[in-house]
């Protein structure tokens, strides 16, 4: 599913949707656009026909986006409108039943847990074969990466996630495999996540004869068939992806003729390629001022900053003796100015984004509370208090001197860590070091490339204090693996060697429960257990800038990670 | 000459081989092609372990490029992290690179030898002056600003002026064109704005290098004796003095030629063309990278462009000098 990633340039970041009416889309424009630029809210009539750019950062590793390997964001958006999903993220980050796809998808059973869809009887793969159980079970196999069963050849499927896949007991078909029921061994509330967004149907019939890991990696047969309103109709390697209307689709038609992914990898050429008309369509992988400034001042073009469903943020290593201490950890955060570091970096581009006080809910998000209980403030002089208490004194220089441990009697020193050469995380680190400065504590800036940084100084915990992104959904079951006790094996992204039997213990009974609002409120106690330990300092979400040409209608940004296609069958062009 | 040919095949072989190893141990040593999937949630630490399993990583260094050779001498590049072909992917990356370079190429060794005689002949004059001063603003502008600069002032202001798109800013071509003329001249539309600039900053540097050899063979005494025999001015400049004054600029042709061969890394991302340096560099930093198979298979072909350009080079030596024998 992707749900959440550590954002570098390379990495992906959300993912996709799926086709709805025309109608639905045209009605969410004035809910999806909140913006400090301020996209028209008003809908457009649109005529069919014509093509659309958009131009993309980053080509495909392959086509398969539920491999490990392949599941980036810009393949997420390429197939938004050719593979099926259940669900679709809207605009307001709300799932949404595709009922192009299943006409109805309910619980009708809590113990055991169990799902029943129903596909729509009018569903059909692009080469004529129906879709149907036969696609959910082959996905369901995959994704749960239970060793029984094999991908072609005897080779273990590498499913890019096996939440909620891998707690799912059996899944069969019924009435000529139109009739779906899923039986969980274990419950999963986060249920609508499956066989959805990032983790589209992959054609069993197709997959079952090339292969899930390596039958999609070139374009072919095999990546053409679609489940969607379009079908991809050509793919030339590091030029552009074009897709055509799916003739055999069995819903309303895409409007557009064609859609084409242009890559074009440097964001900074990207505006030029606006302005010149090659390029209908962006979404930079970083939003800048520069890039900001380059689009909104060409004509015809709308421009939407929203928060992004991604944000800053810094973990503390408790395998060091000082931040094993909650004291100094919470000493840290009360010397952190995150407004001044919000004022600094965001606000040119948005006043929608402020210091970030949830870590599994974004402001955007329905169930956001701030949950911070005033542990998130900014208070230097209770930072130097709480800097004393754990033992420190302060010395003449105006650093803080431990009394143990092994800087005892010398400055208290420790080092942040981030990916080199991005420019927010470099501005963050410079006003973190200076906010340090002013409550006695040295800070060292060692950096990394985004490879050495997450393939090595993360995982193996080489770091005191690291600096990065988590690019989440609005399913929250996904962050277990981050915030549950490191000792767990199924706690790989807890490098921070944080643990805390309460905040199992609620993750357990969250993830187990199927009423939203009860699952919603443990999650927010969750996050209120990592603010009084101090696990992680939320700094801020990331801002998404979207652009587009007005000659373009029913265009809805989705910062989720469905990304802008979410709704490509009903762009049009006016 | 085909005894020195041989000898320095051979010679470029061995160095070949021997740079492949050090390159492959290096790349495979400098990072883990697993971060990206250690950073995501939800993969399991099994699928983790797999794939690291199905790249060979769990494999002797010494093993992986023994079988990487092996699939070389037997005419495969291996596969590259992502699953694809390396062959047929450097094929294509090369084709892209040469539609960029040897038209620069072309136009730069006009430009450079036509500039640098000019200047040579005319040392001090005005003209002198503008093309040296010329030549160091395009040498020191970095590309990417003069691509900016081309793009923005050039593509963008001769496309309003005539009303529809002639210029282009990105990729190679326009995807859905069909007939060949209708390919070819959207091809060449693509093309005006990358290779201008790739021949705005290697003629800068070329024509220097033919002002410089011209002025020393200008200044011979064998052109003295040639002028003193009354053969004509353009006979004395183009047969006696040009001539000679090719061999140090075919060296440097040679060597720039081969190293573009490579990739034109800078050009080729500001106009998003996926060429060889876009492999380097994807294969270096993308998201399974280090790609050891990638790397080596493009230091392969780069590697085989320097030794056969060079080899090149030396042959094109004796043509223009018949005094240089091979031994």
């Amino acid at each position: 599913m992707g749900i959440l990633h550590a954002e570098n340039r390379s990495d992906s970041r959300r993912g996709k949707w799926y086709g709805t009416a025309v109608v639905v889309a045209a009605a969410l424009i004035a809910a999806g656009c909140s913006s400090s630029t301020g996209p028209s809210a008003s809908p457009k009539s649109v005529t069919s026909g014509g093509t659309l750019t958009f131009a993309l950062d980053e080509d495909v590793a392959g086509f398969n986006s539920l491999l490990a390997g392949d599941n980036e964001f810009v393949l997420t958006e390429i197939l938004d409108q050719t593979l099926p999903r259940v669900f679709v993220v809207q605009p307001d980050l709300k799932p949404v039943l595709n009922t192009e796809v299943v006409t109805s998808a309910s619980v009708v059973k809590t113990n055991p847990q169990t799902i029943v869809y129903q596909i729509n009887p009018k569903a059909v793969w692009s080469d004529g074969v129906p879709i149907s159980a036969s696609d959910f079970i082959y996905n369901w196999q995959a994704q749960s990466a239970n060793p029984k069963f094999k991908d072609v050849g005897g080779k273990p499927f590498l499913p890019n996630t096996t939440s909620g896949y891998n707690q799912i007991a059996s899944v069969t078909g019924s009435n000529d495999g139109k009739t779906v029921t899923v039986v969980f061994s274990k419950p999963y509330g986060d249920w609508q996540s499956l066989f959805s967004q990032a983790n589209p149907l992959l054609p069993a019939h197709i997959a079952d004869k090339v292969g899930f890991d390596s039958g999609f990696q070139n374009f072919g047969a095999a990546v053409q068939v679609s489940g969607g309103p379009y079908e991809i109709q050509s793919y030339t390697k590091g030029e552009d992806l074009v897709e055509v209307r799916n003739p055999h689709y069995w819903g309303p038609a895409g409007t557009l003729s064609k859609i084409v992914f242009r890559f074009i990898l440097s964001d900074d050429q990207q505006p030029p390629a606006v302005q010149n008309g090659e390029v209908n369509m962006v979404n930079p992988v970083l939003a800048s001022i520069p890039f900001l400034d380059s689009v909104k001042s060409i004509p015809n073009f709308t421009v939407s900053v929203q928060p992004a469903l991604e944000f800053q943020h810094m973990d503390f290593n408790e395998a060091n003796p000082y931040l094993a201490l909650s004291s100094v950890r919470h000493a840290i955060a009360y010397g952190t100015n995150r407004p001044e570091m919000v004022t600094r970096i965001v606000s040119p581009l948005t006043t929608a984004i402020g210091p970030l006080n949830n870590r599994l809910f974004m402001p955007t998000e329905s169930g956001y509370t701030d949950t911070d209980n005033g542990y998130g403030a900014f208070d230097p002089a209770k930072a130097k208090s709480l800097l004393q208490q754990a033992g420190m004194t302060m010395g003449s220089d105006g650093y803080f001197h431990p009394n143990f441990g092994p800087e005892k009697g010398q400055d208290f020193t420790l080092s942040i860590s981030t990916t080199s050469g991005v420019e927010v995380r470099s501005e963050i680190e410079q006003l973190f070091q200076a906010d340090m400065k002013a409550i006695g504590v040295k800070i060292n800036i060692q950096n990394y490339t985004a490879n050495t940084l997450f393939g090595t100084i993360g995982p193996k915990g080489e770091f005191q204090i690291i600096e990065f992104a988590w690019v989440i959904s609005p399913f929250i079951s996904a962050n277990q693996s981050i915030y549950c006790s490191y000792t767990s094996s199924e706690c790989g992204n807890n490098w921070d060697h944080y643990s805390d039997p309460k905040v199992d213990t609620l993750f357990d009974q969250a993830l187990t429960s199927v009423n939203t609002a009860q699952a919603t409120s443990l999650y927010n106690q969750i996050d209120g257990l990592l603010w009084s330990d101090m696990a992680t300092l939320p700094l801020f979400q990331n801002p998404d800038l979207f652009g587009w040409s007005t000659n373009f209608a029913h265009i809805v940004p989705n910062t989720s990670n469905v990304g802008i296609p979410w709704n490509a069958n009903a762009w049009g062009a006016t | 000459m085909w005894a020195y040919l041989l000898r320095r095949v051979l010679a470029g072989i061995i160095v070949l081989f021997v740079l492949s190893f050090g390159v492959f141990i290096l790349v495979a040593l400098s990072g883990n092609p697993l971060a990206a999937l250690q950073a995501t949630p939800g993969i399991s630490r099994a699928t983790i372990a797999a794939a690291g399993a199905q790249l060979h990583l769990n494999e002797p260094l010494v093993d992986r490029y023994w079988g990487w050779l092996v699939g070389l001498l037997h005419g495969s590049f291996g596969y590259s992290y992502t699953g694809q072909p390396v062959g047929p992917q450097i094929a294509q990356r090369l084709l892209v690179t040469v539609k960029l370079v040897v038209p620069a190429v072309i136009l730069s060794v006009l430009l450079g030898v036509i500039v640098g005689v000019i200047s040579a002949v005319r040392q001090y004059k005005p003209v002198d002056h503008v093309s040296t001063g010329l030549a160091y603003l395009f040498f020191s502008t970095p590309v990417f600003v003069l691509a900016l600069l081309l793009k923005d002032f050039l593509a963008v202001d001769v496309n309003r002026a005539v009303g529809h798109t002639i210029l282009f800013t990105v990729g190679e071509s326009t995807p859905g064109i069909t007939g060949a003329w209708n390919v070819f001249v959207d091809e060449v539309q693509h093309a005006v704005l990358p290779v201008v600039t790739l021949t705005l900053v290697t003629y800068a540097t070329w024509s220097r290098f033919q002002r410089a050899a011209m002025l020393d063979v200008l200044n011979a005494d064998y052109i003295r004796l040639a002028r003193a025999k009354g053969l004509s001015p353009r006979r004395v400049l183009f047969v006696h003095a040009l001539r000679n004054a090719l061999i140090p600029v075919v060296t440097v042709v040679a060597i720039d030629f081969a190293a573009l061969i490579g990739g034109a890394l800078v050009t080729e991302i500001v106009f998003s063309w996926d060429g060889m340096g876009q492999y380097l560099y994807n294969a270096l930093t993308g998201a399974e990278s280090p790609d050891v198979y990638a790397v080596s298979g493009w230091l392969m072909v780069a590697g085989t462009a320097v030794v056969v350009f060079n080899i090149l080079a030396d042959l094109v030596y004796g043509l223009l000098d018949p005094r240089i024998r091979y031994a």
